[in-house]
């Protein structure tokens, strides 16, 4: 018995050492790391969009179904959306994980400031949905568990800062390990794209807070200091990391079908706000229009309601997403199309060209940076219509120019299409964030919606029509054009974060960057 | 052994039965007058003298005395017997001791002490108990018997797991369920959910880790020991039994049958003949249409009035169980052989269960020294149910009333319920849902331990045990395809979309070896000092491991295969392999057998923590004081028989990692997990996962006194005992939440301090026993548990556990009793009054929390009778809880959908919120009395703000009084039988369990001891429609011995 005691206790150790974990890794690589990080961004973006299809008044409920209760009234919870709050920053951990593994490596800096350009690109998202939040003490882990909310000035300043650095960082660096099409699922390892992207994602940025008059200083310099020669985007910022049937581009899954072929979601349509801007009540458009929606041609009627309205409101077309232009035959065989949904294997767009020249069109109407905003307006157009004709690959299916050239002549009186023909400095803005509506119409719908709080463009009358009436029938919202002004912060931050959480009204509380 | 050891023992045993030549020779048998078999090991003895033998195997003794010397026969658990100057033959029959203090019961370790040693709380629970109810499980059988126990069963349908917890919740977020140990080795418990309760001899509860403390780190929530039958020496016998079992729906929520289809607008309430909402017009016998017409034109037309097929919906279940069993054994040996096969038919639609049991449990003396015992048990069970019980619920409660949906059970056939055809254009078709979503599952359990006992000299025994529990496991749950037809599309929008169908397959299983070493020494040290120690060592290993597979979007309809998919499958795999080793001692002085002291230490190693944390001691000692022995005074009172006085202090460390199913396995270090959808074809995409790990994460500790006494009195034959405890759990091992700003959800860390206190009684007591054989036992006991959590971490006052929407949460609230159950409630004014709004008279959630109270009942009660007359034997058992809270997430089933009672009190017309007020124009609240709701229909009720997302409209007390159990039973009398010639004894029975449960008023939903989620979660306190009603069960036995 001694024996075995004495056995017992010396080959203990080896005999409890079996703390291996056999089921997942304890550590990654930054490189194995960074890529799942942009894609999840991507799907962020994807839910960024729906939510912007919400407030954006882009989506309506389609008849046979009810029960949507806040989705009409805004009465918003802090569970609405919450997701978006959640996800990012779960995220944005992913990143913090990717720069703290790379930082001071010299082999590693592109992944670092790739790290760090979509770092900014988070924050600034955040910002625009929830204004303070959480950002020097976020994502300290142990160190602190409540983080304090910063002030969305000073997170927008500090993250412009951030972005120039990335930009210096990749211009000195001389990466060996550069990254690729598998480490970098959104440029392939193009740093020159990357850069690019940062300056753009700063331009957006700088206008959007443009307006701020505090800020007018720092927005000054700034502008003035922007990279100029290195320029913007000029394609658009599509994250894909391989999207197929199965794993599927994030909003064709939530929108389009679900990987076993069945119509993803049948309870929303589009709006007529939005529609109106194809189908003649407010523009005429067949050539995105025609893309975009299921039965748009003349002989058809889409499926279209303004949100809130229950009575005789219609159903989407059997077997088919009204977003969807494709041809459906059985839940094993859904062809691809062009469009929003274009099929599983779409990149999910993170910014789109289009967004890009309109941001240096605005730029340059207001004199921030030189160029003719005619140009960069026209070119917004051109690469709209470029995006909606290109295929799941990528690929551009159909010719853009004369379709432009037919949209600009089919609208002759609308300087909305044609900016010659707007008169004032309000007229052309409206214009360009119009067209930008547009643009991000079932991409980045959460821009249109930020552009409108920004700039109160598209025009909207809340006792108009529902052609002209962005807000829901059923809206209780005491502002004017009778949208919520913000999400409120979600209830997890409500009892895990309750010293730092602020109760926030949804239509009188505004981002900074909101004057209206 | 060698050879020479051997011999070397036998001279041994010769010197103590040294023979004296002078001396005349008795011999005879020792029986027992209980049922007078042999009783081996009795010790036979010289009245004055220490001469003295031992019966053998077959009871027989034989023994040389002098002329008019005594003899007097011992045995524990029966009375001493002196035979006054024997000759030749002499037969004795012993005379079981009723006193309870001289019962032998088991111990921990799987040693064995009499009653009066031990120094804790410990009940015993007999096999009749057990299964005179014909419980299927041996939890259910529990429960209202045991003080300190609360058993809870989770949810209904078959074989529903039960939640056994002794003396409350020590842990926030670690296991708080009694350890299982069934014959002496260490196991789970879905093997006690599993086991055959036939073959169970007794129960013994051990409540605090004082008790327990022996089984080291497991110990702290207390254990169950679990004997089960051997064979009998000298006896065989055969006993077939059967029981059939009827199960009905006993308690079904409250749902109005005044209003048929109708949804919004509602301002004139108008007929909708597809709709699901139930807020149309009153109902006034009409004839009506429901639905929209099927392909052939043709359409359903149904009398406007309430159906009752919302009850008629479940069906009566049905159980069969055949019990087969062998119990034989002579002296070299005994074994016990049994078999059980059981059939089971639920109140849900198509819900089947299967269990098969076969045990073989022996003993073999192998030498005089040594005995070798073996106990296998094999359980196979096959479950053939929904896996979406909940939404048939729910879709049930989306009938309105009008329809007679007990219609629609052939969906294959008829196109009325077809789900192309079925009326209801929102939601499925009940049985469509059962029939469409099922889960055919499998488990095979083994259990089986060896026992060697090796007893070398007479003080000195080593125990060797080693035991092995597996349980094997498989299932398939499958949805089926279903595509609508273009025409139920064409007319039918968006509300019907296909279903792709998928298949998931999954298996794995579990291992537990262990390993004991147990020496154990017993001898007095003078005659009024006794010492037994004992020293021992364990090794256990646990293993798990699950493979599952699962494809989503079938290809040929109603082929369920993996491979039978357009896409790829997914495919998961987890492994989890934890050891420990135990080292302890055990020492008990007793002296003059009325003062015990008792004291334990282990040192525990466990594998899933940090080497410098791995090792760790804990110690108990408890002490035992017969009063009745010690003082005169007391032992001549002819009132009170026995007066025992109890006290002991314990310290057990448990290590809570993980759960059940990770066994606490690879929990220190943060994982990196693929996500996003990755792998893609690009290559592999990892993210660091949301739990974050103290670096220094130790064992719980709970420390805890008790103190307490038995007593028994003559008159009556009363018994009784209480019991005061008190546990402190400290560095609780904790997930704490984080905000997810931190970059993390969770952070597992040692924090917080838990206190429990109590009291557990009982009294049993015979207030009628005649010459007749007429007699009536009494017993109760009663049970009061309030615990309290005195911290948590630095930076938060509260730890949530479980939430159900923004409408209630369970979460551990510095101050207050463990869980505690928040609701959202309604804006109130300062008087408490519901404030409306001044022009829609509408009322609004506050949107916060507020405490509403306890989810675990602080208040068990259980009463139980016995009559017996003659050859019939009946029993009842009650059981009462209150005190406590629960929550049901209904609203959707029953408001949304305007089933619910609720939505029809005020009968569908405007109202004026009772006990409200609105904000007068001066900024005081002014009584409403006049201000009603703009619409008292769907507008109101469906409505989250105003109605569904106020959780105090789904919360109520919890307390319930239950009719356990009641059983009748009939022994056929000799006379009878004896005709048969073979049969030897005959019972007939009935029996029912659950018969009636009395709520409070306020709980409309369901049985309050449900639970959500499930047997292993702290969250108690939420139900749902995934339980469903709960049933009574009454059935009938026959049981032949032959």
């Amino acid at each position: 018995m001694l024996a075995l005691l004495i056995t017992a206790t010396t080959s203990c150790k080896d005999y409890l050492d079996i703390n291996n974990n056999p089921n997942n890794p304890t550590s990654a690589t930054p490189e194995l790391v960074l890529p799942q990080a942009i894609t999840g961004s991507a799907n962020i973006a994807s839910q960024y969009n729906n939510y912007g299809l919400h407030f954006g008044g882009y989506q309506a409920n389609a008849g046979g179904f009810s029960g949507f209760g806040l989705l009409f009234n805004y009465q918003l919870v802090p569970d609405t959306y919450n997701g978006i709050w959640v996800n990012t920053y779960d995220n944005l951990q992913d990143y913090k994980y990717v720069i703290d593994q790379t930082e001071g490596n010299p082999r590693l800096v592109y992944a670092n400031s790739a790290a760090k350009i979509m770092t900014a690109l988070n924050y600034a998202r955040l910002v625009d949905a929830f204004n303070n939040v959480p950002y020097t003490e976020a994502l300290q882990n142990n160190a602190n568990l409540t983080p304090k909310y910063d002030e969305g000035p000073v997170i927008y300043q500090d993250l412009i800062t951030k972005l120039t650095a990335a930009i210096a960082a990749i211009d000195a660096g001389t990466s060996s390990n550069a990254l690729n099409s598998s480490s970098d699922p959104l440029f392939g390892g193009d740093m020159t794209k990357w850069k690019k992207f940062a300056n753009t994602i700063k331009l957006r940025m700088l206008v959007r807070i443009s307006g701020v008059s505090s800020l007018s200083a720092f927005t000054t310099a700034q502008f003035a200091s922007l990279d100029k020669t290195l320029g913007f985007i000029t394609d658009d910022a599509i994250v894909n990391p391989g999207y197929v049937k199965d794993k599927p581009n994030p909003t064709w899954n939530t929108w389009g079908y679900s990987t076993a072929g069945a119509l993803a979601n049948s309870s929303r349509i589009p709006t007529k706000f939005a529609f109106g801007f194809y189908k003649g009540q407010k523009l005429v458009d067949d050539w995105r229009g025609s893309v975009i929606y299921k039965n748009f041609a003349a002989s058809t009627t889409t499926p279209v309601n303004q949100l809130g309205n229950e009575v005789n409101a219609p159903t989407i077309v059997t077997n088919y997403s009204t977003w969807y232009t494709g041809t459906f035959s059985s839940a094993s065989s859904i062809g691809n199309a062009l469009g929003v949904l274009k099929g599983p294997s779409m990149g999910q767009p993170l910014m789109l060209a289009a967004e890009s020249y309109y941001l240096q069109s605005e730029a340059q109407l207001k004199g921030f940076i030189p160029g003719d905003y005619t140009t960069s307006f026209n070119s917004g157009i051109t690469a709209s219509f470029t995006y909606l004709y290109k295929d799941v690959t990528n690929a551009v299916a159909k010719a853009v120019a004369p379709d432009v050239a037919a949209y600009k002549a089919a609208n002759p009186a609308s300087y909305l299409v044609n900016i010659a023909l707007a008169t004032t400095a309000a007229q052309r803005l409206e214009a360009i964030i119009t067209q930008k509506y547009i643009a991000v119409n079932m991409v980045n719908s959460d821009e249109g919606f930020n552009e409108f709080r920004r700039t109160t463009y598209p025009v909207t009358s809340p006792t108009g029509d529902a052609y002209n009436n962005i807000a829901s029938l059923l809206s209780t919202s005491t502002r004017a054009d009778k949208l919520p002004s913000r999400i409120l912060y979600p209830s997890s931050e409500q009892s895990l974060n309750s010293g730092n959480y602020k109760v926030v009204n949804q239509f009188t509380d505004l981002i900074f960057w909101d004057p209206n | 052994m060698s050879k020479i050891y051997l011999s070397l023992l036998g001279c041994l045993l010769l010197l103590c039965t040294q023979v004296n030549a002078q001396d005349r020779t008795i011999t005879g048998t020792v029986t027992s007058k209980d049922d007078s078999s042999p009783l081996p090991g009795v010790t036979v003895r010289v009245a004055g003298s220490s001469t003295g033998t031992l019966t053998n195997d077959r009871g027989e003794y034989s023994i040389d005395i002098r002329p008019g010397q005594n003899l007097l026969f011992s045995f524990v658990g029966f009375l001493n017997q002196e035979v006054k100057s024997p000759s030749g033959v002499t037969n004795v029959v012993l005379v079981l001791d009723e006193l309870s203090l001289n019962e032998v019961v088991i111990t921990a370790g799987g040693l064995t002490a009499q009653r009066r040693e031990l120094g804790n709380q410990a009940t015993t629970i007999r096999s009749q108990e057990i299964t005179q109810g014909k419980a299927t499980s041996v939890a259910a059988s529990l429960s209202g018997r045991v003080p300190g126990l609360l058993v809870q069963s989770t949810s209904s349908g078959v074989n529903p797991s039960y939640r056994l917890v002794l003396r409350g919740n020590r842990s926030l977020t670690g296991n708080n369920q009694a350890l299982v140990i069934i014959d002496n080795m260490i196991s789970t418990s879905d093997i006690l959910g599993n086991i055959n309760p036939e073959d169970i001899d007794d129960i013994q509860v051990l409540n605090g880790a004082g008790a327990a403390a022996l089984y080291g780190s497991d110990a702290s929530n207390g254990a169950l020991i679990v004997t089960t039958k051997k064979g009998r020496a000298g006896k065989t016998e055969f006993r077939i039994a059967h029981t059939a079992t009827i199960e009905k729906v006993s308690f079904l929520p409250q749902l109005q049958k005044g209003f048929g289809s109708g949804t919004t607008p509602d301002d004139v309430p108008s007929y909708t003949p597809y709709e699901n909402q139930q807020y149309g017009p009153a109902f006034d016998g009409s004839m009506v249409e429901i639905g929209k017409p099927i392909e052939d034109g043709s359409i359903q037309t149904v009398p406007y009035s309430a159906q009752n097929s919302r009850e008629d919906f479940w069906k009566t279940g049905l159980a069969n169980q055949t019990d087969f069993s062998i119990s034989s054994g002579d002296e070299k040996g005994t074994f016990y052989l049994s078999a059980q096969h059981f059939d089971q038919k639920s109140t849900v639609p198509g819900e089947k269960y299967k269990r098969y049991s076969v045990r073989a449990n022996a003993v073999r003396h192998i030498s005089k020294s040594l005995t070798a015992s073996f106990n296998t048990n094999f359980i196979a069970n096959r479950y053939d149910r929904s896996s979406d019980n909940a939404n048939a619920y729910q879709n049930l409660l989306m009938s309105p009333s009008q329809v007679d949906i007990t219609k629609y059970k052939n969906w294959q056939t008829d196109p009325f319920a077809n789900p192309n055809g079925f009326y209801n254009e929102y939601f499925q078709n009940p049985y469509f849902t059962l029939a469409n979503n099922r889960e055919r599952s499998r488990n095979d359990y083994f259990q089986g331990n060896l026992e060697l006992r090796w007893n070398p000299i007479k003080p000195l025994t080593f125990i060797y045990r080693t035991g092995i529990s597996a349980r094997n496991l498989s299932g398939k749950t499958t949805v089926g395809k279903f595509t609508y037809s273009e025409y139920t599309k064409s007319i039918s929008g968006g509300s019907k979309t296909d279903i792709a169908g998928n298949v998931a397959d999954y298996s794995g299983f579990t291992t537990q070896l262990v390993n004991d070493l147990i020496a154990e020494f017993r001898t007095n040290l003078t005659p009024d000092i006794s010492l037994n120690l004992v020293a021992g060592t364990t090794f256990r290993e646990n293993s798990r491991k699950d493979v599952g597979v699962s494809a989503n979007g079938l290809v040929i309809p109603e082929l369920y295969n993996i491979g039978n998919s357009l896409n790829n499958p997914i495919a998961t795999e987890a492994n989890y392999k934890t050891r420990q080793v135990g080292l302890y001692g055990d020492v008990r002085l007793g002296f003059k057998e009325f003062l015990y002291l008792h004291a334990t230490g282990r040192n525990d190693w466990r594998s899933v923590l940090a080497k410098e944390n791995r090792s760790f001691f804990y110690p108990s000692v408890d002490v035992s004081f017969i009063a009745t022995d010690a003082i005169p005074l007391l032992k001549e009172n002819a009132v009170l028989e026995s007066l025992k006085l109890r006290g002991g202090y314990s310290q057990v460390g448990q290590v809570n990692l993980g759960n059940s199913t990770n066994l606490g396995a690879y929990q220190l270090l943060s994982t990196f997990s693929q996500a996003y959808g990755y792998p893609y074809t690009s290559g592999a995409g990892f993210t660091q996962n949301n739990t974050l790990v103290s670096n220094n994460l130790k064992p719980e500790i709970t420390k805890g006194f008790e103190g307490g006494l038995d007593f028994e009195l003559a008159p009556m034959m009363v018994s009784g005992g209480v019991t005061f405890y008190k546990t402190n759990t400290v560095d609780q091992t904790i997930s704490v939440q984080t905000p997810l700003s931190t970059g993390y959800s969770t952070l597992l860390t040692n924090v917080g301090e838990v206190e429990n206190k109590g009291i557990e009684s009982y009294l049993r007591f015979t207030p009628i026993k005649t010459a007749n054989g007429f007699s009536v036992e009494v017993g109760g006991n009663y049970t009061f548990n309030k615990n309290k959590v005195l911290s948590l971490s630095e930076s938060a006052n509260e730890l949530s556990i479980s939430t159900s929407g923004t409408n209630s949460r369970i979460i551990a609230k510095v101050g207050q009793p463990f869980p505690l159950l928040q609701v959202s409630k309604y804006n109130r004014d300062s008087e408490g009054r519901i404030i409306v709004d001044g022009i829609t008279g509408y009322p609004a959630t506050n949107g916060t929390f507020s405490d509403l109270g306890v989810t675990n009942p602080p208040h068990i009660l259980g009463l139980n009778s016995t009559i017996k007359y003659k050859d019939l034997r009946f029993t009842v058992l009650f059981e009462y809880r209150n005190g406590h809270y629960i929550y049901n997430a209904v609203s959707t089933g029953y408001d949304f959908s305007g089933a619910g009672i609720r939505t029809a009190w005020f009968n569908r017309d405007r109202f004026v919120i009772p006990n409200s007020s609105y904000l007068g124009a001066d900024g005081n609240y002014i009584e409403n009395t006049n201000i009603a709701v703009r619409s008292g229909g769907a507008d109101f009720w469906t409505d989250g703000t105003r109605n569904t997302t106020i959780g105090e409209n789904y919360a109520n007390s919890a307390g319930f009084w239950k009719l356990r159990e009641a059983t009748l039973g009939y022994d056929l009398p000799k006379s009878i039988l004896s005709k048969t010639r073979f049969i030897q004894s005959a019972t007939i029975s009935v029996q029912g369990r659950n018969l009636f449960i009395w709520v409070p008023k306020s709980n409309l939903y369901t049985d309050p001891e449900y639970s959500s989620n499930g047997s292993d979660s702290n969250a108690v306190g939420f139900t749902n429609l995934g339980q469903t009603p709960p049933a009574r069960y009454f059935g009938g036995s026959l049981s032949l011995t032959f």
